[in-house]
């Protein structure tokens, strides 16, 4: 793998509404409350789109517009974008699997369209007047790992930075059994060539590849943390995340196929 | 390739030379209320899977055996494997709505109190299923592959998009070589959906025509090998990508981001406009969207490259719109023959490009096809002949 420096990072999840107060929260390494997060209205979206999206979609936006704070709109627009989401939106598909149940079925077209798996990343395009590519991926359990491999392979591709997305929630009571996730959790990472430089001091990400698993030198969560969210795969995150708060190496397996596990090396 | 004209590239191929639709007045028992015409795959209902695939069995996984089961791809994937090793085979596929039909029935079966419980809404049956990643895991399994794998989900290009993904995996060493495909099933969610977007035609569509009045749902399942090191007679060139960032389901106007979707391809495969011989539409038969897939076209090539739209025959089938049109490509180049457009009777006269209404026999070197998506989505692939 070439290393990717990390240039922006965004979180959005309960008790850590943001990058700054994540990184207090990562830290402190104790037990703390995680406070629900309030309403999501990310200010990029124009009334109207912030109006129709749905609350994952909220979620995945607000990460995304940390990750480029400071940036200047006109690179904004050129950043391509990697979503990735084990299940997408649990909210939507209730809604909609409940009007599809109802004699007649009277479906709402923004319901329809919102229902789409791509539904963060096309609000996201709006939002931040961007006409780059973008691709929306998913790989179960092992999603958050298969997002990471693809914007690596895109950045290798075309030597230009881009924005990395995952994002997942909990389903809504009667889709409850689906989800693997209790917590809502999204994180963004804006990512490029080291050689670009710039990476504000954020560190970069070593490689991420197969060997030998020795989980006595792997990282693990510390167990707050991984209660609450370990069954959310966007959260896969949250060992890098980290690493990166406590400015130190890391070497963490990551969740893959099959149950097996990836490697990824950070360095602050 | 298997779709509402037959299962089996040949089937296929037969019907599209025949000009026989695979279209017909909507029979899909559980959306019985919509006046509207499908592309159906009848086999489906008639291919039980493996015992040990019990877990798996859904329409959209059906349809995927049914497909895999074809012109000898199960074969011709075993030989990568042995090639490269199985955990360096790849597996990439487009769907948007995977098998959502399972769930979308249980709910209404406990909704309408002819059962209190479903077993298609425990978590392993969702996961096996419906989930995103489902399709691809069982194809992954069904092929005994082991290497990286990843469903690419962007509403109706993910199956285009999932040639640029495989390719830049390739590229980036993940894997040596890559299984890629689209399946998607007819289901409640997307008739009804683009029922209430007023978008069914009461007719079997008509891409291009003045009369055009929407789009006809299909079914369909495809997939390719790419194997950088084996021979092939067509090989993928180019694929480009990009965001219209107008709108979430309506296409922008003037087909700019698909007509930069369509420069990148070309860009990527080191082309100029005229090295395209034939493009195979997006052409879904709604009114805005061929108009605006026209001016994007008419911005690039302008009106002098042929082109014709598939869906008269096989319906617009979602997530594996894109491989379907890959596959019609790649069909073209192999036949040297360009397939005309279904259903087209008078080609609207505020298109401008030079629509083939009737298929004939075409010397062609590289074929443009284009897959638009829900959210601004846009891929053009470049399929060309080996030199």
């Amino acid at each position: 793998m070439t290393p990717l420096a990390i240039a922006g990072i965004g979180v959005c999840a309960p008790g850590m509404v943001d990058w700054t107060r994540a990184q207090t929260v990562l830290r402190a390494g104790v037990p703390t409350t995680f406070d629900p997060l309030p309403r999501l209205a990310p200010e990029c979206l124009p009334p109207v789109e912030r109006r129709r999206a749905n609350a994952t979609t909220r979620l995945a936006v607000s990460a995304a517009m940390q990750a480029v704070d400071g940036m200047i709109p006109e690179d904004v627009a050129q950043l391509r974008t990697v979503f990735s989401s084990s299940d997408g939106d649990g909210e939507v598909l209730a809604s909609m699997l409940a009007a599809l149940a109802q004699s007649p079925v009277v479906l709402s077209p923004t319901l329809f369209h919102n229902s789409v798996f791509n539904a963060p990343a096309g609000y996201w395009s709006i939002g931040a007047g961007a006409p780059a590519a973008s691709i929306t991926v998913s790989a179960g359990a092992a999603s958050f790992v298969a997002g990471l491999r693809e914007a690596h392979a895109q950045v290798l591709a075309t030597g230009a930075p881009l924005l990395y997305v995952a994002f997942d929630a909990p389903f809504p009571v009667a889709l409850a059994s689906f989800a693997r996730s209790a917590e809502p959790f999204a994180c963004a990472l804006r990512l490029q060539p080291v050689a670009n430089g710039g990476n504000q001091g954020l560190g970069r990400i070593e490689n991420l590849g197969s060997g030998r698993i020795d989980d006595e030198r792997g990282e693990s969560l510390p167990p707050h943390l991984r209660e609450r969210f370990s069954a959310n795969a966007a959260a896969d995150a949250l060992p890098l995340l980290l690493a990166i708060a406590q400015r130190r190496r890391a070497r963490i397996p990551m969740p893959w196929l099959d149950g097996s596990r990836l490697w990824l090396d950070y360095v602050p | 390739m298997t779709n509402a004209c037959g299962v089996g590239t040949g089937e296929v191929l037969r019907a599209m030379r025949a000009g026989a639709s695979g279209l017909r007045p909507n029979d899909f028992a559980p959306a019985a209320t919509l006046a509207t015409w499908i592309g159906r795959v009848d086999a489906v209902d008639a291919s039980p899977m493996p015992p040990e695939f019990a877990a798996y069995d859904c329409r959209n996984n059906r349809l995927a055996q049914l497909a895999l089961e074809q012109d000898g791809f199960v074969t011709a994937v075993r030989g990568a494997a042995r090639r490269h090793g199985a955990h360096r085979v790849g597996v990439f596929l487009g769907t948007t709505t995977s098998g959502i039909l399972a769930t979308e029935l249980a709910y209404r079966a406990i909704a309408t109190a002819q059962v209190d419980r479903d077993d298609s809404l425990s978590p392993q049956l969702y996961r096996c299923r419906h989930s995103l990643f489902a399709t691809t895991e069982f194809v992954r399994t069904y092929l005994r592959l082991a290497g990286t794998a990843a469903t690419v989900s962007t509403a109706c290009s993910s199956s285009a998009k999932v040639f640029a993904a495989a390719s830049r995996a390739i590229a980036a060493g993940d894997c040596d070589a890559a299984v890629v495909g689209g399946v998607d099933s007819l289901a409640l969610s997307t008739l009804y959906g683009f029922h209430s977007l007023e978008l069914l035609s009461r007719s079997p569509c008509r891409p291009c025509d003045a009369n055009r009045d929407g789009i006809s749902i299909g079914e369909a399942a495809g997939f390719a090998l790419l194997d950088p090191g084996a021979s092939s007679a067509v090989h993928l060139e180019g694929a480009g990508e990009s965001s219209d960032a107008y709108h979430m389901s309506s296409p922008h106007p003037e087909g700019a981001g698909a007509a930069r979707a369509m420069q990148s391809a070309l860009c990527d495969a080191g082309l100029e406009a005229h090295g395209i011989d034939y493009i195979n539409l997006h052409g879904t038969a709604s009114r805005p969207n061929d108009a605006a897939e026209d001016r994007a076209i008419l911005s690039v090539f302008g009106a002098g490259t042929p082109v014709s739209s598939s869906k008269g025959w096989t319906g617009h089938t979602l997530g594996a719109a894109g491989i379907m049109g890959a596959l019609v490509a790649e069909l073209a180049l192999r036949q040297q023959w360009m397939p005309g457009t279904q259903n087209c009777e008078s080609v609207d006269p505020a298109l401008a490009c030079a629509v083939v209404l009737a298929s004939r026999p075409q010397r062609l070197r590289r074929v443009l096809c284009n897959a638009f998506g829900f959210g601004g989505t846009n891929c053009s692939l470049v399929l060309g002949l080996a030199p």
